[in-house]
This record gives structure tokens, C-alpha cells and sequence, in this order.
């Protein structure tokens, strides 16, 4: 037993926490529970047809598709690092897809992976760059990239539409199994493999270390650029499969398609708890505060509010969740 | 009524949360004194510059400026009244030209239009350059500088502002041998120009050379004020370190083994040039110089941080080629950083997660870590070097500069290592920790490791090393048997213009 | 001291230093180059004609470049101004279609107050509550945009509801030059004056270039970062009131995206991210190439799809010669201070 150590050890080190509700509930993501509480109540208190199973679960087909970019987002942004080209990687891939199928006549299933790989690709550029240019910060060089690939979506399809895909491919952004929305299962699945991976896994204390100190983590032996480039080269991936599940839904694409989602996910990582100096963060959280920003944006929608003052909130909420926790140190402080 | 004092302070104290900075400090400065200030690493020099410069406001005390009661609530009262200061790490703007880095926040502006006089301002600059008897540009960027030369600049600075209290902190320390001459005579020409300079060095010749008188701080508390002449050198290490030196140094009992570490013809441009020594097990290697003598360089090279042009590295007779940190610690070299807080450990984090983090591949099966294993590890480990915190959840900005080393420490020892290196392990530590910092190091190498101790404290290089490295502007400059070598001897060759050839052993 | 002197000479030959130090000569350059080979290709590219519309299409690029220089300098960045000018240029515009007395001056100045105040809030957010910059201004951006769409109600303004006076405003012309040429050249001045000759001017510098230094020196750095975002709020505001009447509709999506060009201008022009340096000449050289690449692309009949990859890729490319050439001046500033 640890305790009858003492006896004969002068320092022992404490290997158990003694259990403390403050610890409990002192939690982020409580306050983000009851937010979300708020804005289902809300929700129901402005349309009838808000607060029910069905619409609920088909309320996550309009919003979730980008919320799955969220998971790598928050990983670059513990690792204090930014990537706001996601959004135009989204339309790159599915232009990509689109115009694989439809101009040069490829299967389906092969435009679909020349889908994830134009995505993986450029999630992988940017990581490079990130790397090997370190004193360009992520911001020049994703904001740089977000124009690149945005006109290379254009320079593929002008202003053209292209769509016409299988009947199956419809699937994606409209499927479901047992019930259950394909593309709920699919975050699901993608929230459970993340938590796993940022908070049980060698990859993810990782990840975690360089967000905390970069140098010390170099110095630990963490091969902090290979980690970064894995990590841009995962949203690259997963805005790619953003691509194929809004292709689906919207049965269509455009070169315009998913302007400004790096904004929403940011936001949503941030009300999330994932601090933006770097270094903290938890899936739990990203998943509600996805989750508060999606049906909030289903709730307006169903009153038919402008989608503007979705905008509003969204920015709001976002510069909010950034600035308690500031102004809370400011406060202790004095 | 005149004062002989420029600057007095009675009974001045400083407490932080949970610990005290400086405690009833006693200080006396004359019109053009050369007064020195010195202290180990953690002794309260720094506190006591940043109370005098308005950094920091003093808790109790009171400070007396020409026989005035003064208060300073920012750094810019201080400078108004005459005090500046030049730090050890030049806060300069790096992007901005020399004449700008001197007049920053106290430009000259026409008298009509109140506009920047450039013209004016450049003329000044190089007059000022020019009176410390330098001839650079003043237009010149300040980040294509030398050390020296950014530090002429931080002195013009310091006259620009018509300043009759020049306080010094550790200015030789990045300077070469001539460089500092040159820096002794600049000194020692503004106090004949009647400024007060208040200097603090690690180095004993400089208060030699320089100050009539010295005032030694230890532990945050004041100890005495000396003229130079009255004090020995014995009594006044033993004023900084409160006890006879070789008191705190564990007894050597190891025999070295076999070679482990072979380091060949090492030369990196711009940094250090052919360096090569080997390291037995069980053998404590000292290294020492100035610094900017390149010892970090090599110890960073050693380990994979930064690649190297030419010569070899073996290891136990194998050739080895360290791509990265992670690729050095795998061949059982280990690298203990020099700024702990920055390179060594991540504050904001648990006792735990820091000594686990370079041996996570140990503890994990397909990437998942074993919670359990890891909290034994922690533990196991942070007892053996005993760090003093109740549980291995304490974050590591709650501890102590000892036990915060003795983190970084326990670090290591969860690899499999051959080989050590300590890269200044005593650095902002305190006395009592620094011995216990000393009796690990003395441990590992009874253990059987190689260990590089690295230090620009003569005294611990003495005390602790069986062999001794002085390096040089990047070259080794003498390579002792640490047997009758003193003090003197190391200073001569980190300083020294010729090159001490004593190869013993 | 061999090694020295030899690298002191190293840098004094080393071409790359030398173009180091005169990089908006560089660039000046590649612009000289770029002409010539437009105008081969395309002989109505040098017209005196072409060249007054193309400083036109320019100037305001030039002024909201300036502001974004100084927010770069402090080491920030807005993301906000495409946001701010469509917000400031709405309301102006339904000011002028509601009476179309109003004296045009009295519209640049309500415009410039609305950017202002704008600014002011992301200066707040910056300087007292300490968010990112990145952050608070994306935020931002999201409410001033929401808002333009909230007081038009999704409505355009469109050219018959504005009144001739003000369509006047960036479309008259003062001693042959356009309004807007006159406008950008006198604010390049101010600017010119303002960095280099006041104390403030000088103190972005210091801030961007050393924080814990600047505080040292006491200089007020929440003061500076505050001034620099009003000052960047106010120019957009003052663009977005231009831009209407120049292109003499106001919408909702209006300069949408805008804030990358003038980021770009500005790191094309040596405008470096991590603060502390940016020269005028250079964001001038910079906000002009994006100009000429505007003009001169449809004249040699380049897709205007290709617009945009063609900007991102130049960019890119921009920035990475110049970290490539930065880093190998200073490995010999290195040697240097090393020997």
C-alpha cells in the first residue's frame, strides 16, 4: 500500500487524487451542456417543429457535414497553429470529384478517391509549407493556400455547376442506417476515434506537448514537424470527406461551395474549450459546442430568420467563448 | 545640504506570492563608484536591479536618490530621474537602426514642428558612438550586430538619456577577451566623467579590474559591502556562498570505465571548430568557458538539435549520426537543456506527464498509454531524485528551480542512457538545491554514465569534474586532469589570448 | 580575428545582402519586367489612358494597404476590413438614397466614423481584453458582415438611388487625375510623414519589433495597438464609402474576400508577419503589382477564373523567396556576429 510507504520513505510522491466535486463540476463543458439545454428550449419555444426526435436527428444533416473538420481543427489549434484554408479545400476535392466523374467519365468510386487524396494533398502542402517556413506562421501560409486552391476549384469549372451523380452516391447526405443519419453515425464514429486518439494515445500527449511548449517537446525527442504535417494532412482528409458528404446533400457543386467554414469550425472549436494561445482543448467539449452552434443554426432556420443573424451569433458566441476566460484572469488579477 | 550617496536604499524588501525576492537589502552607491554586485544565480541581483529601475515596486524599504525619498511606480520614472540599465540579454529592437534603438522614447524633435529630427538624431549617435570609441554606422539595422557592438549601443543608449546611475548586468558575460578590455575602458571612462555604475559579474576579474567597492547578496538577503582591497578572494566566495566550497561537493568515489562517448574533429561554421574529447563511464567531464564559447552549440550538436559540418561522433567505438533529439536519446544520449523553463520541461503541466514524456513509447502498447505504468514510472523516478510535492499531479510551475531541474532530470532517467549531458544543471537553483543537484550528478556517475557537466561556475567545475574542457570562441582551449588546477588556470585559458596547451593524463 | 574581417567582406559582396537590404528596388523590378511583357503582348497595356485607369482601380488598395501595414507592423492582423467597407458603404448609401442633398464630404466623413468605430471594437478585443487578433477579427468580420445584411434587409442600393454629388466622389477628376489617385497619394504622405517623423509612428515599430522591450522603454503598447485598429477601422470605413461610388452600388456581399488582396499587398511589398519591419515604398510597389496583374490579365486575354489561382500562387511564391533569401542573409549576419 502507498500510505505505509512513509513510514520508511521520506518523499513519496501522491499517485491518487483524492476525489473532489469542485474538480467535477468545475468543468467547461458543463456550462456548455447547459447552453445547449438553453438553445433546445429555445428552440422549441419559438417552433413547434423544433424540439422532436425526427427533427432533431434530421436537423444534424445540415450541419454536421463541416462540424467534421472540427476534430483535426481543434488538434492544430492545441498545437497553437491555425488553418484557415479548410474551407476552400472542401471545394477544391469535391470540384475535383465532380469534374472526375463528369468530364472525364471515371467510376464514381474512383472520383470518390481522388476526392480524399486532393484533399490529403493539400492538407499536406500546407503542412509542409507550415514546417519548412517557420516564420511564415500558419496564418500567411493558409491564407495564401485558401486563395490558391479556391482558384484552382474556379480555373476547373469556371462558373459552372457539376453534378449528375450515381443514385447511391445520394446516400452520403441523405442515407440512413438503422434509423440513424449516415453522416450522424460517421461523426460519431469520427468523435469517438479522436477523444481516443487526442487523450489516450502517445500521438495525442503529442500533440498536446507542442501545443505547451514546442521547444521542450523537440528537445523531449517528439519529432514535433513530422506531428504538424500528420496533423494539417488529417484536415485535409476530413475536409475532403466534408466534400463528399455536402456533393451528396446538395446533389451538386460549385466552385463557391463552403465559403467562410473555416469560420463555423474555428468558432465551434473554440466555444468548444480548445484554447486559442494553444495547448488545452477536449473532444467532449467540441462535440456539444458543435452540436450548440448546429441546432442553433436549424433553429433559425426554421423560423425562417435571416440566415445573417446566424452570422452575427456565430461571431459572437465565437469572440465570447475567447474573451470570458480572459477576462476571468484579468478579474482574479486584480 | 549635499549627499555623498547618488543612491541609497535601507532596509528594502520584495516578496511574491509564496516566496521573498530580496529581503532588507542595504545599498550605498557614491558619485562615480564603480560598485559591484554579486551573488550566486538566484541570489536577488535581479530583483534588486528591476526594484531600482521601477520594474518592481519594494514591499518595505525605502530608496533615497541624492538624499531624496523616491518611489518609482514604472520604468519610466526611473529613467527620468537618471537610472539605466543594461541587461545581460540585450532588449534592443531588432529591426530598427542604431540611432533609433539609442533615442527609443526620447527622440530629438524640432523645436518649431515637433517632428523627428533625423538628421540631428544620427549626428548625435555617431558623436555618441564615437566618445565610447566606436565607429558604427548609426544608421546600420541593429540585428546585423555583434554582441559587443549591440552592447556599445546599449551603453550609448544609457548616456543618451543623461544618465547618472548605469547599472550592468553581467555585460562581460557574452564578450570575448578584448571585447571586454574594451568594455572595462568605456566603464571606467564615464565613471571619470562622474556617472555611478553599478556592475554585476560572475566574474571575479571584472571586480578586480573595475569596482573600488563590492556588495554581496546570498539567498535573497544582504550579506556586506567591502572595499576591494580589504576582501580576500576565500572570504569572498564564501560571503556569496555561505560556506567553505568543497563542503558541498560529494566525495568522489568512482573509477572511470570504458570509453562511451568519442567526439572527433567536431566543427560547425560560425560556431565551434574542431572539437574533440572522449568521456568514460562512471567519469564526470567538465565543460567551461565564457559564454557564447560554443559549449551549448556542442551539447546541442551531440544531441541532434542542430546538424554539425564535419567530424564524428561514437559511441562505446560505433560511428552514430544524430538526426534528432529522439534519435540521440534512442542510441542512450541524453541532453539536459540549459533553459530549463524553455527547452527542458512544459510548466503548465504535471510532475508525471513531464518525467514520462520522453519514454512514452515505453509505456504504451499501439500508441495507448497505460495510465497505471505511467503514474508508477513518475513515480518510481521522481522519488529517486526527490523532488520535494505532495503528489505527481503537481504542476511543475509550483515547484521550486531545484525541484523543477530534478524533473528534467528524472526525465532522462526513464531512457535507457550511456551517456549525459548536463547543460548548466545548477542555473537559478538554490544553494540547498544545488547540493542536492550535485549528489544526483555525483549518483549518476557511480551509476555508470558518461556524464558532460557543463557550467560557467568555477567553483562546481572544481569541485565536481574528474577532467576539465575550457572551450574558447568555439575552440577547446586547455584540457585538464582536475588535479591542483585552480581557478586562475581555467580563467587564464577561457581568456586568455594564447592557446594553454596542458594535455596531462 | 581572421575569420572576421573575411566575413565582413562576404557581406559586403554578397549580392543577396545587398538585395536584402534593397528590396523594394527588387521588386520595382520585377514590376519593370512585367510591363514590358505585358506591353509586348498587348500594345493598348501603356496607354495613358490604361495607365490612369489602372492607378484608379489601384488607389483604393493603396489606402486600405497602409492601414493594414501598421496593423501588421504591431505584429496582428485584421481580417475584418472587406466586412467593414460593405457595412460603412451601406449605411452611407442609404443615407444618400434617403436625401440626396447630403455634401459629399459629410459622406466620406460618417463613413470614415462608422470604420472607426468598428476599428475601435477590435481594438478593445486586442489591446484591453487580449484576444488574437486572427480570432477577434473573424469573429468580427461575421458580425459586420451580418449587420450589412441586417440594415439593407438583403436590398442593394443601386446607381439611381444615389445622387450625382456623390457618384462624384470617386469618379470626378481634380487637375486630370482622378479623385481616388489624389486621395491615395495624399494619404501615402500622411503616412509617409506619420511613420518616419512622430514619436507614435515610431513607436508601432517598436512595439511590433519587441514588446517586452517597448514596455521597458515605457512606451504604452495597449495605447499604440488600440490607435492602430481605429486607424485601420477609419480607412476602411473611408474605402467603403469610395467604393460605392465608384462601382455605384451598395450590397450586402460587397469587398467579401477583399481583406486577403490588401494582406497580400502588403506581404508582397516585405511587410514581414512576425512585426517590427515594413516600409511604405514597399506596400506601394506591392498594392501597384496586384494592380497591374488585375489590369493586365483580361488584356492578354487570361480567363478572369484563373484570377484567383493566379494571385494565391503568387502569393505563395512571393512569400517564400523572400523567407528563402531573408534566412540566407541571416546565416551570414550569423557568420559575421559568430567570427
Amino acid at each position: 500500500m502507498e500510505q505505509k510507504k512513509q513510514t520508511y520513505q521520506p518523499r513519496t510522491l501522491e499517485t491518487n487524487l483524492p476525489f473532489s466535486w469542485k474538480r467535477l463540476f468545475f468543468q467547461w463543458e458543463w456550462m456548455l451542456l447547459l447552453i445547449l439545454i438553453a438553445v433546445l428550449l429555445l428552440g422549441s419555444y419559438v417552433s413547434p417543429y423544433f424540439l422532436n426526435y425526427p427533427s432533431l436527428r434530421d436537423g444534424t444533416m445540415v450541419f454536421l457535414d463541416k462540424a467534421l473538420i472540427v476534430f483535426p481543427m481543434a488538434m492544430i489549434m492545441i498545437m497553437r497553429d491555425i488553418d484557415i484554408s479548410v474551407g476552400s479545400t472542401v471545394a477544391l476535392s469535391s470540384v475535383v470529384m465532380a469534374t472526375l466523374y463528369t468530364s472525364a467519365g471515371l467510376p464514381m468510386e474512383v472520383a470518390i478517391i481522388a476526392c480524399l487524396a486532393t484533399g490529403a494533398i493539400c492538407g499536406l502542402i500546407n503542412g509542409l509549407l507550415i514546417v519548412k517556413f517557420k516564420e511564415l506562421s500558419a496564418v500567411i501560409v493558409t491564407l495564401g493556400t485558401m486563395i490558391l486552391y479556391r482558384g484552382i476549384a474556379y480555373i476547373i469549372l469556371e462558373d459552372q455547376a457539376a453534378g449528375g451523380f450515381p443514385e447511391w452516391f445520394g446516400f452520403f447526405g441523405w442515407g440512413y442506417v438503422f434509423g440513424i443519419p449516415f453522416l450522424l453515425i460517421v461523426f460519431a464514429a469520427l468523435a469517438l476515434l479522436f477523444g481516443i486518439v487526442l487523450h489516450k494515445t502517445t500521438f495525442g500527449r503529442k500533440v498536446f506537448a507542442i501545443g505547451n511548449n514546442p521547444t521542450a517537446s523537440r528537445f523531449s525527442g517528439i519529432k514535433v514537424d513530422k506531428v504538424k504535417v500528420i496533423v494539417f494532412m488529417l484536415a485535409g482528409l476530413l475536409a475532403a470527406v466534408t466534400a463528399i458528404f455536402l456533393t451528396s446533400r446538395m446533389g451538386s457543386t460549385r466552385p463557391n461551395i463552403a465559403t467562410m467554414y473555416e469560420l463555423d469550425i474555428i468558432a465551434m472549436a473554440a466555444l468548444g474549450g480548445v484554447s486559442t494561445a494553444g495547448g488545452k482543448g477536449r473532444v467532449l467539449g467540441v462535440v456539444i459546442a458543435v452540436f450548440i452552434i448546429g441546432y442553433l443554426q436549424y433553429g433559425l432556420g426554421l423560423i425562417n430568420l435571416p440566415s445573417q443573424i446566424f452570422l452575427i451569433i456565430v461571431g459572437a458566441l465565437l469572440i465570447l467563448s475567447v474573451a470570458i476566460p480572459k477576462l476571468g484572469g484579468m478579474m482574479k488579477r486584480k | 545640504m549635499t549627499n555623498e550617496f547618488v543612491l541609497e536604499m535601507k532596509g528594502i524588501s520584495k516578496a511574491f506570492p509564496g516566496v521573498k525576492a530580496l529581503n532588507d537589502m542595504q545599498f550605498q552607491l557614491k558619485k562615480g563608484e564603480i560598485h559591484a554586485l554579486m551573488g550566486e544565480n538566484g541570489a536577488g541581483k535581479s530583483t534588486f536591479i528591476k526594484i531600482i529601475t521601477g520594474v518592481h515596486q519594494p514591499t518595505e524599504g525605502e530608496m533615497l536618490l541624492v538624499g531624496e525619498k523616491v518611489s518609482f511606480q514604472n520604468p519610466k520614472q526611473a529613467q527620468q530621474h537618471g537610472i539605466a540599465a543594461i541587461y545581460q540579454h540585450v532588449t534592443s529592437y531588432p529591426d530598427l537602426s542604431v540611432t533609433e534603438n539609442i533615442f527609443m522614447n526620447h527622440e530629438i524633435r524640432h523645436q518649431v514642428w515637433k517632428t523627428l529630427n533625423w538628421r540631428e538624431m544620427h549626428k548625435q549617435a555617431r558623436q555618441l558612438l564615437r566618445e565610447l570609441g566606436s565607429s558604427l554606422d548609426p544608421k546600420a539595422q541593429m540585428n546585423t550586430l555583434s554582441v559587443a557592438q549591440q552592447q556599445i549601443v546599449e551603453i550609448a543608449k544609457a548616456i543618451s538619456t543623461k544618465a547618472k546611475i548605469i547599472i550592468m548586468d553581467e555585460p562581460t558575460a557574452a564578450l570575448t577577451a578584448r571585447e571586454s578590455e574594451e568594455l572595462y575602458r568605456i566603464t571606467e571612462k564615464l565613471r571619470d566623467e562622474g556617472t555611478s555604475i553599478i556592475f554585476i559579474s560572475h566574474r571575479f576579474e571584472d571586480m578586480y579590474r573595475l569596482a573600488s567597492r563590492v556588495t554581496v547578496l546570498r539567498d535573497s538577503n544582504y550579506i556586506g559591502t567591502w572595499d576591494v582591497e580589504d576582501i580576500s578572494n576565500e572570504k569572498l566566495i564564501v560571503a556569496m556562498v555561505g560556506r567553505e566550497i568543497n563542503q558541498i561537493f560529494p566525495d568522489k568515489k568512482t573509477s572511470a570505465g570504458e570509453t562511451v562517448l568519442e567526439v572527433k574533429n567536431l566543427c560547425k561554421l560560425g560556431e565551434f571548430e574542431d572539437i574533440s574529447f572522449s568521456i568514460k563511464s562512471g567519469e564526470i567531464l567538465g565543460m567551461t568557458g565564457l559564454v557564447g564559447a560554443g559549449r551549448t552549440e556542442v551539447c546541442q550538436a551531440i544531441f541532434g538539435i542542430t546538424a554539425f559540418d564535419k567530424g564524428e561522433i561514437l559511441l562505446s567505438g560505433r560511428s552514430i549520426r544524430n538526426k534528432n533529439p529522439q534519435a540521440a536519446m534512442n542510441n542512450g544520449i541524453g541532453y539536459l537543456a540549459e533553459d530549463r523553463l524553455d527547452q527542458g520541461l512544459l510548466v503548465d503541466w504535471s510532475i508525471e506527464k513531464n518525467i514520462t514524456l520522453a519514454n512514452l513509447s515505453d509505456l504504451s502498447s499501439f500508441t495507448w498509454i497505460h495510465r497505471d505504468k505511467e503514474k508508477r514510472q513518475a513515480k518510481e523516478f521522481g522519488e529517486k531524485v526527490h523532488i520535494k510535492a505532495t503528489s505527481i499531479f503537481d504542476s511543475v510551475n509550483s515547484l521550486s528551480g531545484g525541484n523543477q531541474q530534478k524533473v528534467a532530470v528524472a526525465k532522462l532517467l526513464t531512457k535507457e542512457l550511456k551517456v549525459i549531458l548536463l547543460d548548466e544543471p545548477t542555473k537559478g537553483v538554490d544553494i540547498g538545491a544545488k547540493a542536492a543537484i550535485y549528489e544526483i550528478v555525483q549518483q549518476l556517475a557511480e551509476a555508470g554514465y558518461a556524464v558532460l557537466f557543463v557550467s560557467s561556475e568555477m567553483p562546481e567545475i572544481l569541485g565536481m569534474s574528474d577532467r576539465i574542457l575550457v572551450l574558447k570562441e568555439g575552440r577547446i582551449a586547455a584540457d585538464f586532469v582536475n588535479r591542483g588546477i585552480t581557478q586562475e588556470m581555467i580563467l587564464e585559458a577561457a581568456m586568455g589570448e594564447e592557446q594553454v596547451q596542458e594535455k596531462s593524463g | 580575428m581572421e575569420i572576421k574581417t573575411e566575413n565582413l567582406d562576404l557581406e559586403k559582396k554578397n549580392p543577396l545582402a545587398l538585395f536584402y537590404q534593397f528590396r523594394e528596388l527588387g521588386l520595382f523590378f520585377f514590376i519593370v519586367i512585367l510591363c514590358i511583357g505585358v506591353q509586348l503582348r498587348n500594345p493598348s497595356f501603356l496607354t495613358g489612358e490604361n495607365i490612369l485607369d489602372m492607378a484608379t482601380n489601384t488607389s483604393i488598395l493603396v489606402i486600405l494597404a497602409l492601414g493594414m501595414m501598421i496593423v501588421l507592423i504591431t505584429r496582428g492582423i485584421d481580417l475584418s476590413i472587406g466586412a467593414v467597407i460593405a457595412l460603412s458603404g451601406m449605411l452611407t448609401a442609404q443615407l444618400v438614397a434617403a436625401n440626396p442633398t447630403v455634401n459629399p464630404f459629410l459622406c466620406l466623413l460618417i463613413g470614415t466614423i462608422i470604420g472607426a468605430l468598428c476599428g475601435m471594437v477590435i481594438g478593445l478585443l486586442v489591446a484591453k481584453v487580449g484576444l488574437l487578433p486572427i480570432i477577434a477579427t473573424l469573429a468580427l468580420m461575421n458580425i459586420f458582415r451580418g449587420l450589412t445584411f441586417l440594415v439593407s434587409d438583403g436590398e442593394w442600393v443601386s446607381s439611381y438611388q444615389m445622387s450625382e454629388s456623390f457618384v462624384e466622389i470617386a469618379t470626378g477628376t481634380f487637375l486630370g487625375l482622378n479623385h481616388l489617385i489624389w486621395i491615395a497619394v495624399i494619404f501615402c504622405l500622411v503616412f509617409f510623414y506619420f511613420l518616419n517623423y512622430t514619436r507614435t509612428g515610431r513607436q508601432i515599430y517598436a512595439v511590433g519589433s519587441n514588446p517586452q522591450s517597448a514596455a521597458v522603454s515605457g512606451i504604452k503598447q495597449g495605447r499604440i495597438l488600440f490607435l492602430v485598429y481605429t486607424i485601420m477601422g477609419g480607412l476602411s470605413g473611408l474605402c467603403g464609402v469610395l467604393w460605392v461610388s465608384k462601382f455605384a452600388s451598395a450590397q450586402g456581399d460587397t469587398a467579401s474576400g477583399y481583406e486577403l488582396t490588401v494582406i497580400a499587398a502588403c506581404i508582397l511589398g516585405g511587410v514581414s508577419i512576425a512585426g517590427g519591419s515594413g516600409k511604405l515604398a514597399g506596400v506601394l510597389l506591392g498594392a501597384i503589382l496586384l494592380g497591374i496583374l488585375n489590369n493586365a490579365l483580361p488584356l492578354l486575354n487570361v480567363s478572369p477564373f484563373w484570377q484567383n489561382g493566379i494571385q494565391g500562387f503568387i502569393i505563395l511564391l512571393a512569400v517564400i523567396v523572400n523567407a528563402i533569401v531573408k534566412r540566407r542573409v541571416e546565416r551570414i549576419h550569423l557568420l559575421r556576429r559568430a567570427g
